[in-house]
């Protein structure tokens, strides 16, 4: 890449909610007593108050990080006409994997394109296990490598380790976008995600719902997938991109397959998927011409015979022999093995199988990690893992444990206003127009808010990686990867010492 | 004491070898994989040799990190020992890992036991590396003939109460028990590895490396070495550091050695079931462990094969209601005892067995009970005979190729090819080669029989060709006794297709030879001839028709000889100055490769030296050469190499490709507007996600047929096996003629067949020997057809109702309709001019009267909407 012009990323640009009311942590009270001298407005820190002719507004209640306010309006106001206090309803979003507290700071950085400074805890969640046990341990008082420039941190990810002819593929922030398919959300959300990614110089997947003709003009960003339905895999969008991705199975479901409920099936999607409007469509649990990893090689070889310069992703889920399942693809030609864990999958994922099927990601990563070392291929390879990964920590913790990338879906969605109430199976009635084929409720949102929204977030994950990787020492991404000694595990933190 | 006293006898003796073996929270094997396995019995005994051809060909299927052949049925004289001691001692034969071990070893388990006939370390080549592609160093083998002293064998028959035993029994059970403790002493799977027994049975012996398969046959010197049987694994470990190859297949029983494609999901659960019988596995594959099982239930449980397989692949569902009721109810009791050791997940299982008490040596595939591995079987008859079992057809051409090279008696064809369906009251989805003695250990007579010993049997009365005979004519006698030059002069080859046929009634293979001689002479004169030719003899390989006194495997290897001979001729592009439409290119010639020039039209590409996938695969070619300008194609010689038609992109509309030869996997996936005629029988994974063109395979089509399925016009001549159409959407049609295993358009998505969408007919009849139509004995054999549909429809051949409710999951069966009829009426006509299965005298005639086809046909649809959420499927009412 030494003869490359170097990657330009995007500038952010502020991109507030498409909805008039943004959900917040704490709502403010303006009482009669304002006199509209305008002191808040000049105070507050994070603009939540404005003043247009002579009248004083709560503009942006969201934006108000409560009891951490460095200079609280509340207390400045000269008539105690304001007053803070939790908003109610903020504390019945999300769940313990997405506290609210997370899907409030996504919205922050897809709002302004970097973490909150205060008020919110976007480092983790509260679900007890998983990442959120998880901690990145920086040296105290070390100041790392503050006075190196954010733009000598280097944080791109190779994707072709081996030495074949097949594309020399690298994306310039270490994640890219998971399958979500046409059918499962809109095209307008599809849009917003895969032009992002090419603003970010990354990819973003397609899912197994077909290529649409939309995103032709983004081919050099799409991972097309082959899943096990096959639905839309037709030799022109295989050849149309750089990576293809086999399904074997989704982290959050591993051994149930996909499903697409009936009335998700909408005209448009029954046209790609070459099905009937209003019936639900499944796509097996395996490949019925893949029981074994020699029917593996020779379902890549297919893949190389219709496109022989992709690259070849494996995504399968964490079951126990993992490791082997890696290996196994590794010799088969995979390029890249994608791990994907339990802890994603969207609303349509049954609640049982996201919490009970397979290994958690955080023990997975690092046994296929350590398993390829061992077999001396680490290097040709690249780890991709997913599921459930939400917060640019989550990303360093699992680099840290062994991948040299991850897999985004959920925060993708989050950062499009999603709130996670878990309805995407209910028909076609996202209520945020997001996981909907509706053509009425897809009108609720327009793909360049979603991509300015998107692009927001990860500029604001690869500024808050690279001040992880600074504070760590490390130049380069790719130093991280498997050091888990710089991880704790907050219950065994004690016994360590 | 009961009658079964001496089985739990047997059980117990073992306890004291398991008990102070670590008991394992969880077994797990040490490392997965897939793989590739052939095998195949002979009449006679031949040379290692053969089973190297079809071992190369299936390199895909395993990744050269572990491979094994097993030998069984010897001639006594290659072994340097006396025939009855090779008919009655055991040949025990260990591997040695380390230096210095074998002292040992004896001294500890050989010498205080055993008679040791004759010993001997086998013959290798000198320096592993000498052989390309060999890494490992393989073991030193040392082989001993051994029978267990008199007084050892009292001991332990007294000490165990093994007096309802007979001796050879308690014999065997020594022999087993005591190779147990050398590989418990010498050989522990997690610590260290010294040496450990590779096979300890009568007449068969296992060798197994770090390598592929036939690289066994050249380092231990085996390419002269005969045997009846011989089997061979590709293994695809997962893992790749491999320095031994004790994780290798075959394993052993006792008698048996089996291989093993596929992989158990209930390892674990086995290994526990086997635990409580006193058996522990020491390798820690799950090839081991059937091994084990299979000797459990044949050799210490002493049931009849039926029934081991029976416990080893359950007969389910419909097909256990269809069986008759003494059997239910024997099959019942095998179930309730051992389905916890049925292995479950995919596998299919190659075993060769030395059945001692009845003389008579087996080899057996077995297939799951889901039929998830690709397999194929097939049966050559005549002086020689061979029974064969692959994971592709294409190992199994391989083999008879080999085969016939040296022995002309074999022939390049063999009389059937066919798939097992699994656990099915049909065939039990098992086949049994048995070779019994006939008149001398060495003229065997084969016989082939399913799981309920149903024989498989070829026209006894038909006489096959051989090459070796000189034929004399008088030269004058040979211009005229042919009269097709007027075939040629008019451009009919229809007609002269019809000469040939007729001719085969009184001709002699001799004059069968001249003619297509004749033929051949005239096809090189032009390119106008060529194509007569062609047509007429590609109608004579893909069409039936009866060949009264000749074996039809015979006929069609003379005429496929023919055609690859004409295909031969064709200059390459490499050459100046010609000006014909046909060029061919091969893989000397390759790198000469541009578009086509002038009028060239054909390409013929030789695909007997390419490789089957990858950069340099003539499919690969194929897909270039269209770029280049090329439309369309002959590909003839292959062996196995996959994934022709792929690659061409969209609209292809126009190109054409014929496919002569073993074709592989894969092929005509994702075409989208071309036409593919595949000349003989296709392999597995054909046609997946094709979106538009057409399909015609003259034969029979492997698993998993148009998975995924977008559209196309399809037409099969035969059988498929299992999963066809699975997940197809759009607007696919499909004519089936013969049936499938199973699973028949799961998931079918194809929308209003009345509307533009997609269906399948299945006529559910096949050919005779004499070429005649006839109806099979039901038109769809499985539990499931059109499980779990929401749109196309399967219009069944069916007169005599026998599709019935339960074989649909989600479907309903309904009269055929006028407007059906008009759907699918041009599909049969388009049928008829293809394979000459005529919808007026065939497919309309039941029981020699012309029905109505309203009558004959039915179609199954899925189930309306609202009934499907009456069906309780919904899990929540409101």
């Amino acid at each position: 890449m030494n003869n490359s012009v170097k990657f330009r990323f995007p500038g952010v640009v502020k991109t507030p909610s498409r909805f008039r009311n943004p959900i917040g942590k704490y709502r403010l009270n303006r009482t009669e007593a304002c006199e509209a001298c305008g002191k808040c407005v000049e105070i507050c820190p994070y603009g939540v108050h404005v003043i247009r002719r002579g009248k004083l507004y709560i503009e942006n209640p969201h934006l108000c990080v409560g009891p951490d306010c460095p200079n609280p309006c509340y207390e400045a106001c000269p008539v105690k006409a304001l007053s803070f206090g939790k908003n109610p309803v903020f504390d019945l979003l999300g769940d313990f994997r997405w506290t609210p507290d997370l899907l409030a700071s996504t919205w922050h950085m897809a709002e302004t394109g970097s973490v909150p400074s205060a008020g919110l805890e976007y480092k983790a969640g509260a679900s007890g296990g998983g990442f959120d046990k998880l901690r990145i341990v920086m040296k105290q008082g070390s100041t790392g490598l503050a006075e190196i420039s954010d733009d000598d941190i280097d944080v791109t990810v190779q994707l072709n380790r081996r030495d074949d002819n097949a594309h020399r593929v690298s994306i310039e922030v270490p994640f890219y976008g998971g399958g979500m398919s046409y059918g499962s959300v809109s095209i307008n959300t599809i849009l917003s995600r895969i032009k992002a990614a090419k603003a970010l110089g990354t990819f973003c997947c397609t899912g197994e719902g077909g290529y649409p003709d939309e995103l032709k003009p983004y081919a050099d960003h799409v991972i097309t997938q082959v899943a096990t339905g096959l639905f839309g895999v037709r030799e022109e969008t295989i050849k149309r991109v750089k990576i293809v991705e086999f399904k074997y199975a989704q982290g959050a479901k591993p051994g149930l397959g996909g499903h697409l409920l009936g009335d998700k099936v909408t005209p448009g999607v029954a046209r790609m998927r070459g099905a009937v409007v209003g019936y639900p469509l499944f796509s097996p649990f395996p490949f019925h011409s893949v029981y074994s990893v020699e029917d593996h090689k020779k379902h890549v070889d297919w893949i190389k015979a219709i496109n022989p310069q992709a690259l070849v992703s494996v995504k399968v889920s964490t079951p126990t022999d993992v490791d082997m399942v890696a290996v196994g693809s590794y010799y088969a030609g995979a390029h890249i093995i994608h791990l994907d864990g339990s802890y994603g999958g969207t609303g349509a994922a049954p609640e049982i199988a996201k919490k009970n099927i397979a290994m958690p990601i955080e023990y997975a990563v690092p046994k296929v990690h350590r398993f390829l070392v061992e077999e001396g291929v680490r290097d040709k390879v690249t780890v991709i893992a997913g599921g459930g990964v939400r917060t640019p920590h989550d990303v360093a913790k699992i680099i840290a444990l062994g991948a040299d990338g991850v897999c985004t879906g959920t925060a993708d969605l989050v950062a499009l206003e999603c709130i996670r109430c878990h309805n995407c199976e209910s028909g076609r009635g996202c209520a945020r127009g997001i996981a909907t084929t509706d053509p009425e409720l897809m009108e609720l949102m327009q793909h360049d808010w979603g991509t300015r929204r998107l692009v927001n977030m990860f500029l604001a994950w690869k500024k808050e990686l690279t001040r992880i990787l600074k504070r760590l020492g490390m130049t380069s991404i790719r130093e991280l990867v498997g050091r888990s000694d710089c991880l704790v595990h907050l219950d065994y933190i004690k016994s360590k010492e | 004491m009961s009658e079964y006293q001496h089985i739990s006898n047997i059980i117990t003796s073992r306890k004291h070898l398991v008990e102070d073996l670590p008991k394992r929270p969880c077994f797990e094997t040490v490392a997965e994989g897939g793989c590739g396995v052939t095998g195949f019995a002979c009449s006679i005994p031949v040379r290692g040799k053969h089973i190297f051809e079809p071992s190369r060909q299936m390199h895909n299927r395993g990744n050269g990190r572990g491979g094994g052949i097993a030998a069984m049925g010897f001639d006594y004289r290659m072994l340097g020992v006396s025939e009855d001691i090779l008919e009655k001692d055991y040949i025990l034969q260990i591997a040695l890992l380390e230096d210095g071990v074998l002292d040992e070893l004896e001294r500890l388990f050989i010498k205080p036991f055993f008679k040791v006939d004759f010993s001997e370390a086998l013959p290798h080549v000198e320096d592993y590396r000498d052989i390309p592609g060999l890494d490992v160093r393989p073991p030193d083998v040392w082989r001993f003939f051994v029978r267990v002293k008199p007084d050892v064998l009292k001991a332990f028959v007294d000490k165990n109460g093994f007096a309802a035993l007979s001796q050879r029994q308690a014999e065997d059970e020594f022999v087993f028990q005591n190779s147990f403790k050398i590989n418990k002493m010498f050989y522990e799977a997690a610590g260290r590895q010294r040496a450990f027994v590779l096979s300890h049975g009568r007449n068969f012996f296992i060798l197994k490396i770090v390598g592929y398969a036939e690289k066994v046959v050249q380092y231990y010197k085996l390419d002269d070495f005969k045997a009846h049987i011989w089997i061979a694994h590709q293994r695809y470990p997962t893992k790749g550091r491999v320095w031994h190859p004790a994780g290798a297949h075959p394993f052993v029983g006792l008698n048996e050695a089996l291989v093993h494609n596929g992989d158990f999901a209930n390892y674990h659960s086995v290994a526990e079931y086997l635990r409580q019988k006193n058996l522990y596995p020491q390798f820690l594959t799950d090839t081991e462990v059937s091994a084990l099982l299979f000797d459990l239930y044949s050799r210490t449980y002493g049931y009849p094969l039926e029934y081991v397989i029976e416990a080893l692949a359950p007969t389910m569902e419909r097909d256990f209601d269809k069986l008759p009721e003494e059997k239910q109810k024997i099959y019942r009791a095998i179930q309730t005892s051992h389905i916890h050791g049925s292995p479950d997940g995919p596998w299919f299982f190659i075993i060769a067995r030395n059945n001692t008490e009845n003389d008579r040596l087996e080899l057996i595939g077995i297939t799951d009970t889901a039929m998830l591995r690709p397999q194929v079987f097939a049966l050559h008859d005549g002086q020689v005979q061979v029974g064969l079992v692959c994971s592709e057809k294409q190992a199994i051409d391989a083999t008879l190729k080999s085969l016939s090279e040296e022995d002309p008696r074999v022939g390049t064809v063999a009389d059937r090819y066919w798939n097992a369906r699994g656990g099915s009251y049909t065939d039990g989805g098992a086949f049994v080669f048995g070779l019994e003695k006939n008149g001398s250990a060495l003229e065997r007579r084969l016989t082939c029989a399913d799981k309920f010993g149903s024989i498989v049997s070829v026209p006894q009365d038909q006489i096959p060709y051989l090459p070796g005979r000189v034929y004399y004519m008088m030269e004058d006698e040979y211009r005229c006794r042919f009269d097709i030059s007027r075939f040629f002069d008019l451009q009919i080859p229809d007609l002269l297709f019809a000469y040939v046929k007729d001719g085969i009634r009184l001709w002699d293979y001799a004059d069968l030879m001249d003619c297509l001689k004749e033929i051949r002479a005239w096809a090189l004169k032009g390119d106008a001839h060529f194509d007569v030719a062609l047509k007429a003899l590609t109608l004579l390989l893909d069409r039936r028709y009866p060949t009264y006194d000749k074996k039809r495997r015979s006929v069609v290897q003379m005429i496929g000889q023919t055609l690859d001979a004409m295909f031969r001729s064709f200059p390459s592009l490499m050459t100046q100055g010609e000006k014909g439409a046909y060029r061919k290119i091969d893989w000397e010639t390759r790198e000469f490769f541009r578009g086509p020039v002038y009028n060239e039209k054909v390409l013929i590409i030789d695909g007997s030296l390419f490789p089957p996938e990858g950069d340099n695969c003539d499919s690969r070619l194929m897909s270039e050469a269209y770029l280049r300008g090329w439309r369309r194609f002959i590909v003839f010689g292959l062996k196995g190499q996959r994934f022709h038609g792929c690659g061409f992109g969209p609209d292809s509309g126009g190109v054409r490709v014929d496919i002569y030869g073993s074709s592989g996997d894969y092929l005509a996936s994702g075409i989208d507007g071309m036409t593919v005629h595949v000349h003989g029988n296709a392999q597995d994974q054909l046609g997946q996600i094709i979106k538009s063109g057409r399909l015609v395979i003259h034969g029979d089509v492997g698993q998993t047929f148009m998975y995924g399925a977008k559209g196309g016009e399809v037409y099969v001549m035969g059988n498929a096996a299992g999963r066809p159409l699975i997940n197809a959407a759009g607007n696919p049609r499909v004519v089936i003629n013969g049936t499938c295993l199973d699973y028949l358009a799961e998931s079918f998505m194809a929308g209003d067949p009345l509307n533009g969408g997609g269906f399948v007919i299945l006529n559910g009849v096949e050919f005779d020997n004499d070429g005649n139509i006839i109806p099979l004995e039901t038109p769809y054999p499985g539990s499931n057809l059109f499980s779990l549909a929401s749109g196309g429809a399967i219009f069944v051949r069916d007169p005599y109702r026998l599709i019935d409710d339960q074989q649909l999951n989600g479907g309903e069966v309904l009269q055929l309709k006028q407007r059906d009829w008009e759907l699918i009426l041009p599909m049969l006509e388009e049928n008829e001019r293809l394979f000459g299965i005529s919808i007026e005298n065939d497919l309309l005639m039941v029981k020699g009267e012309r029905k109505n086809p309203l009558e004959v046909y039915r179609k199954v649809r899925p189930k309306q909407k609202d009934d499907i959420s009456k069906d309780g499927l919904e899990e929540w009412e409101d």
